[in-house]
């Protein structure tokens, strides 16, 4: 999973065409560890869409933004725009789910 | 219909113990679990009572254990369990997901237990704010700001404890308070109930919803057996959920020998 910063949330994020899952994490989060290799197999299987992650603790401030109060948090975007969110460890197929929106 | 001796509901500690003793004895087994290998040890930092692993964190040991059933080719999907139904005349059992429908000579139910919600009138008091039911998962969010602790039990003093570390001021209310105005996060810790809906009609669930056994994992229906914190029994602990899945392997085992 590519990790990105405050500064690269606008190019990676915002303005990119098409799907991108954000998985908002920590290091000392148990969930989160548990979340990245399903998130990396659904990576995988799914090249339409494109994930990142974001340290929470490194980029405060895009964690307050985007209002995440409990993690892990992956949050769908759509040509920028959010379009499905779910918060705590999520099954592949609830990932799924959150591309049709 | 993809048939197994044995299906295990729940990757915990005590379903994949199970899983391993029942692969052991050169049984089929299929673990079926909702979300992720594990169970609730995955939200704690350091576990210091597990022998032989002073520390570990439990998404450490739940991979690791994960790693020894994968290791010995125990089969584990990630689906939901909708329904388990005893095929008549004793023929065994169906089980079905949301994604697939096996059938089996014997199930073993380790669903676990899940945190107790907010109560209706809490959660509308908490209005927008956010509600959490792990301090060491979520508590670093709310660094320098005040939360507030809902519960009384020792996991609320130790939930307590790890927030004063890191919030400006902590509360800690009961579960009918009202909450604190300026609290920017409500963290809960009213105890926990057991995951067993899903098995209501197939054993006897006590009052509280624990699947009611004894010592033996044997439940109310011949050819199902419960391990771990489901169980009705007094110490709910990592080893005596792993010893739960040895027991409730073995009496599987034994009573598909028998059949």
């Amino acid at each position: 999973m590519k990790d990105i910063n405050a500064d690269e949330f606008e190019k990676e994020v915002l303005q990119a065409k098409g799907l991108v899952l954000v998985d908002f994490n920590a290091d000392w989060c148990g969930p989160c560890k548990m979340m990245k290799p399903i998130l990396e197999a659904f990576a995988k299987t799914h090249s339409e869409v494109k994930l990142v992650g974001v340290n929470i603790d490194d980029n405060d401030e895009l964690a307050e933004e985007y209002r995440v109060s409990t993690i892990p948090c992956m949050v769908m975007f759509k040509d920028g725009i959010e379009v499905a969110r779910e918060v705590g460890v999520q099954p592949e197929r609830k990932l799924k789910k959150m591309m049709e929106v | 219909m993809q048939y197994f001796d044995v299906i295990i509901v729940g990757a915990g500690i005590a379903g994949m113990t199970a899983g391993i003793y029942v692969k052991r004895a050169g049984l089929s087994v299929l673990i079926v679990e909702k979300t992720v290998h594990g169970g609730q040890i995955i939200n704690t930092l350091n576990i210091e009572n597990w022998p032989g692993d002073l520390g570990v964190s439990g998404a450490d040991l739940a991979n690791k254990i994960y790693g020894q059933v994968s290791e010995l080719g125990v089969e584990v999907k990630y689906e939901e369990v909708e329904t388990m139904n005893e095929i008549s005349g004793k023929k065994g059992f169906r089980v079905k997901t949301d994604e697939n429908e096996y059938s089996c000579g014997a199930i073993i139910l380790a669903m676990g237990t899940e945190p107790r919600r907010l109560s209706e009138k809490q959660t509308a008091d908490a209005g927008k704010r956010a509600i959490s039911y792990c301090a060491t998962c979520d508590g670093a969010l709310y660094k320098d700001k005040p939360v507030v602790v809902v519960g009384s039990g020792n996991t609320a003093k130790h939930e307590i404890r790890y927030l004063e570390n890191i919030a400006s001021k902590v509360y800690h209310i009961h579960h009918d308070d009202p909450i604190p105005k300026d609290a920017e996060a409500v963290f809960v810790a009213i105890g926990r109930v057991p995951n067993t809906k899903v098995a209501k009609d197939l054993v006897d669930i006590n009052s509280e919803g624990y699947i009611v056994a004894e010592e033996d994992c044997k439940t109310s229906r011949a050819g199902v057996f419960v391990a771990g914190d489901c169980r009705t029994k007094k110490v709910r602990q990592l080893v005596t959920a792993a010893g739960d899945g040895a027991i409730a392997a073995e009496a599987a085992i034994d009573y598909l020998a028998k059949k």
